[in-house]
């Protein structure tokens, strides 16, 4: 690991991108009929489904209705194959816990929970295989799943994780990217507005990059939201059609 | 037990506080609340106090096998404990949110940058490893855990001496504080986290936000930092959406206010030391002010008095004469001391309305002392609202009224006045002067 | 017992001639619809700084001054007068908690129910004590809404004789957005068994009653063997109404009627099987377009 280049001079990346350049994006939506929206998406190698119920009247705890909007119930899990090693704890550890309340937060802030009092919305995401960038991928698995339940949201919320190698910031690292103590920020975006639902910055990066990382952060976010504009648009046309009578 | 949840006024007054750049204990917006450090009796032991938020920290380590993927690495391990001690909101079950959150931004920030270096700890490459294991006592929730918790985290290491060892083949000696002197961690940085809370949707901000404030925040961002500027960590958390320019604002905010603290850890470590090697008593017991009387104490507030006697003299030249001459002592009974008159009894006479309770009214009393009955009366008089010189006696009995008799008594008696001078607005008095005149 | 197995494959949907159409009125959320201040929003956009923009994907319905985008698949949002199958999840005081697909659950008061017998009369607290003799909790139910709470919960009423708790039969569990809205929910095919089509996205499939019932407000429920030819009629009919659900067609009495001739040619387990199903379904599509056309 330690003699390989992240970044060699030519300017290819381990798996032979370019810098600014983002995994291939294949996405479906709909997969499930028995949930409300799902959604099945895989950015390179990584691959994550999602999957919303909802909204629905308030299940388990009672006490903790809202009453003026509706409580958002994320959980995310990685299948046990996911990884190199099996990973013992699908969920339930720390790193799984923080990852749904982060998920959490997200979404909390993009979807319209004042039109639902005293409802709960589920989201469930699991990630199949990891490959680097597991919250992106689940940001914007999960995005299309609330889409095709129908809730309302203010804009997609697009997710990327970018890191600084060598002064360059790379747009959407892989695992063995992320792992090699390369500074690398999670950025979640709502491409319309540039407003920023989430940001997550780990290791050690100076105070001046910050800026330059940030910006190419939103243009990967603004890159995927296009990605997923089209596949939306594509289910659109296909039902639509369908039901059209 | 569930946390009592904060009243609608008191959030509707904060966040109009807030607006108006005021917090509620005069704070300005970047400015932290007192943060005072201080050490324990052993080597590790850390107290932060951030105003009133008191945290605990404590490193200990163990030599132990290493993980097999890094066997020439040390094993650092965080935990942050929320016991009950520090706010009746936390319960003794370990995974709330809260905790977990706290839990993975201390890893994060003190793990993932590096700061510490773990090689140095490795004493037989794959068999013995120091582990170093700090905990985080949260001992009183004012706000703002996050901060006092890294600071702490970050000075017990600091403060830490582990014990010296030394390998003679496949024999590894470890040697106790008294044959030879501990040695201290390879720390390369100090990162130190920063929390910035906005309200209203990002549109203000406040640093070193306390409990109060905490509650009625839309979000929070945490950035760890080290004195060299550079960023450890960046956490956004709560429902709220941030601009670029605000990250880049609070980033900047962040860099100043961790130099600032970093010098402050630093004099704190140098006083330590002094303190332990001139031979003085140090530890937690020495950092309590004893001999001290525990009542509230309220920190002096700064007064403006720059024109305070031309203000004063103002005043006093508009304000009117006050009507009487504060009368002499008298003593009525021995062991009792009576300055004036006092005010005539009023009881058992109710004003239909508020506004002619404020009125000094002491025409009102007039109608209480009545000499042939000791039972209650209950007259309802309706006062007209004039500054009650003309009273006509429209009284209105009161229908549901069990008394038996009621007596309507004409205000302008003038001879009933003079029998409640001398008695106090107390109703014992009242019943005794009537029943004086009785006799 | 034979087990079917399939490669993955990217499944072809079944599209006719409109497929060339290129809807314009397409919009997903985020997309500003119009930057016109005149109009006033409805359900599906929000207004961000005087522009109506979309919160969700959809087609755009204009009414005169009012925009509203309606999503393609939701829950159910009911109305006063639509039919609803529902299931008792809670037995409260003095009402009854029914679920109905919608985003909160649906409210039976007891005063909206028929008494047993027919009878006319005041709730007294015995009513309520036997409550649970009459609905108990996993009962199944067709109910009409009543009125709707300020919240967006729905309250039902059965105070008809056609109304009333569901005895033996099949329920088939479909998105509402695939019900069609007609005068009359209820239809008893010519085929042997009767639907009902709730508009909440709940199917019932019963075995036609012999005789008219004649007890009051559906209380009694008979639970006579059903011959073997009705079953295979009602199972048929689910998976008629699987396949159509599958390939999102519009469900109303006709629609139903021909997708079973269509299938008649197959056996009922194979109706489920893919290429079965669309071919059915393009049958039935193609008798639809007769129909109107």
């Amino acid at each position: 690991m330690a003699g390989m280049e992240l970044l060699s001079d030519q300017g290819y990346r381990l798996d032979g991108r370019k810098a600014t350049e983002l995994r291939k994006v294949q996405a479906r939506m709909g997969v499930f009929a028995q949930a409300d929206g799902s959604a099945y998406l895989e950015q390179g190698n990584t691959k994550a489904l999602a999957v919303v119920y909802g909204p629905h009247e308030m299940r388990g705890s009672r006490s903790r209705t809202l009453h003026d909007q509706a409580v958002i119930n994320c959980q995310y899990s990685m299948a046990t194959f996911s990884t190199a090693e099996r990973k013992r704890r699908p969920h339930g550890d720390r790193k799984s816990t923080e990852m749904s309340l982060h998920l959490k937060q997200t979404f909390e802030a993009a979807v319209m929970t004042q039109l639902y009092p005293r409802s709960q919305i589920d989201i469930y995401v699991k990630i199949l295989q990891s490959d680097g960038g597991n919250y992106s991928v689940c940001v914007n698995a999960a995005t299309l799943a609330v889409i095709d339940a129908g809730i309302p949201m203010r804009d997609y919320v697009c997710a990327c994780t970018v890191g600084f190698v060598d002064e360059t910031p790379l747009a959407d690292l892989c695992y063995a990217e992320e792992g090699g103590g390369v500074s690398s920020l999670a950025l979640a975006l709502l491409p319309r507005g540039g407003q920023i639902a989430l940001l997550q910055m780990d290791a050690r990066l100076h105070q001046d990059h910050l800026e330059r990382l940030i910006e190419a952060a939103m243009t990967a976010c603004k890159g995927v939201g296009k990605v997923l504009d089209e596949v939306v648009r594509q289910h659109l046309q296909e039902v639509s059609v369908l039901t059209s009578d | 037990m569930k946390d009592t949840p904060l009243s609608n006024c008191e959030r509707d007054f904060l966040l109009k506080a807030i607006e108006e750049k005021k917090r509620l204990d005069g704070r300005q917006t970047y400015d932290y609340r007192k943060l005072k450090i201080t050490f324990g009796t052993d080597y590790g032991c850390c107290f932060v106090d951030l105003g009133k938020t008191r945290v605990m920290a404590q490193v200990s380590c163990e030599l132990v096998a290493p993980k097999e993927n890094r066997p020439n690495e040390g094993i650092m391990f965080f935990n942050i404990e929320l016991s009950p001690m520090a706010s009746p909101a936390f319960e003794q079950s370990r995974q709330s949110e809260l905790s977990v959150k706290l839990n993975r931004q201390l890893e994060r920030c003190l793990r993932n940058s590096k700061c510490i270096d773990t090689e140095s700890l490795c004493v037989a490459s794959g068999e013995k490893v120091w582990q170093i294991r700090t905990d985080v006592h949260v001992l009183n929730h004012d706000g703002n855990l996050m901060d006092a918790a890294s600071i702490a985290a970050i000075t017990a290491l600091r403060h830490f001496r582990r014990p010296d060892v030394s390998i003679q083949g496949d024999e590894v000696t470890v040697y106790s504080p008294e044959e030879r002197d501990p040695i201290p961690l390879s720390i390369y940085h100090m990162p130190i986290t920063v929390s910035f809370s906005f309200f209203q949707q990002g549109t203000y901000l406040l640093v070193d936000p306390s409990e109060q404030e905490e509650r009625v925040m839309d979000g929070l961002l945490i950035i760890a930092m080290n004195k060299h500027r550079e960023i450890c960590s960046i956490q956004s958390s709560g429902g709220i959406m941030l601009l670029k320019e605000q990250v880049m604002r609070c980033s900047k905010i962040a860099s100043v206010k961790v130099s600032e603290i970093t010098d402050l850890i630093e004099k704190a470590l140098e006083n330590d030391k002094t303190a332990r090697k001139a031979g003085g008593r140090c530890g937690y017991a020495e950092s309590i002010t004893q001999e001290r009387i525990t009542a509230l104490k309220m920190d002096e507030t700064p007064v403006e008095v720059t024109d305070v006697k031309e203000t004063a003299s103002d005043i006093i030249q508009k304000a009117e004469p006050s009507p009487h001459k504060v009368p002499s002592l008298v003593v009525p009974v021995p062991g009792v001391g009576q300055v004036g008159q006092g005010l005539k009894n009023t009881w058992g006479l109710e004003e239909e309305d508020d506004d002619d309770e404020e009125e000094e009214e002491e025409e009102d009393t007039n109608d209480n002392g009545s000499a042939e009955q000791e039972e209650d009366l209950t007259v309802m008089e309706e006062e007209p609202h004039k500054t009650g010189e003309s009273r006509e006696a429209n009284v209105v009995e009161l229908s549901d009224s069990e008394e038996e008799e009621v007596i309507i008594l004409h205000p302008e008696t003038p001879d009933r006045t003079p029998k409640n001078t001398g008695s106090t607005s107390h109703q014992k008095g009242a019943a005794k002067s009537k029943k004086r005149q009785k006799k | 017992m034979a087990a079917d197995m399939r490669l993955p494959t990217i499944r072809k949907t079944v599209s006719l001639s409109v497929s060339a159409f290129d809807r314009k009125d397409l919009v997903v959320p985020g997309d500003v619809i119009t930057s016109d201040t005149g109009f006033m929003r409805g359900h599906g956009t929000y207004v961000d700084e005087d522009k109506l923009t979309a919160s969700v994907a959809g087609e755009v319905q204009r009414v005169d001054k009012l925009i509203c985008v309606r999503p393609l698949k939701t829950r159910f949002n009911g109305e006063v007068g639509d039919v609803v199958v529902g299931r008792i999840t809670e037995v409260q005081q003095k009402r009854w908690k029914v679920e109905t697909n919608s985003r909160l659950d649906s409210v039976l008061l007891l005063s909206s129910v028929n008494l047993p017998g027919g009878e006319l009369r005041r709730r007294s607290a015995e009513d309520e004590l036997t409550m649970r003799e009459y609905l108990q909790e996993g009962d199944l139910i067709s109910a009409e809404v009543q009125s709707v709470f300020s919240d967006g919960a729905l309250s039902l009423h059965t105070r008809s004789l056609k109304y009333g708790k569901l005895g033996q039969g099949v329920l088939v569990q479909l998105s509402p957005s695939l019900i069609k809205r007609q005068k009359t929910h209820f239809h008893n095919l010519p085929c042997g068994a009767s639907i009902i089509l709730g508009n909440n996205g709940f199917v019932w499939l019963y075995p036609t009653p012999g005789q008219q019932e004649e007890e009051a407000g559906g209380f009694y429920t008979s639970l006579e063997p059903v011959s073997l030819s009705d079953r295979e009629v009602i199972s048929r009919l689910r998976n008629c109404l699987l396949a159509l659900a599958a390939h999102k067609v519009l469900l109303y009495d006709t629609s139903v009627l021909y997708c079973y001739e269509s299938s008649l040619q197959h056996q009922v387990k194979d109706i489920l099987k893919p290429e079965v199903m669309e071919e059915i379904v393009l049958l039935t599509q193609q008798k639809l377009l007769e129909q109107e056309g």
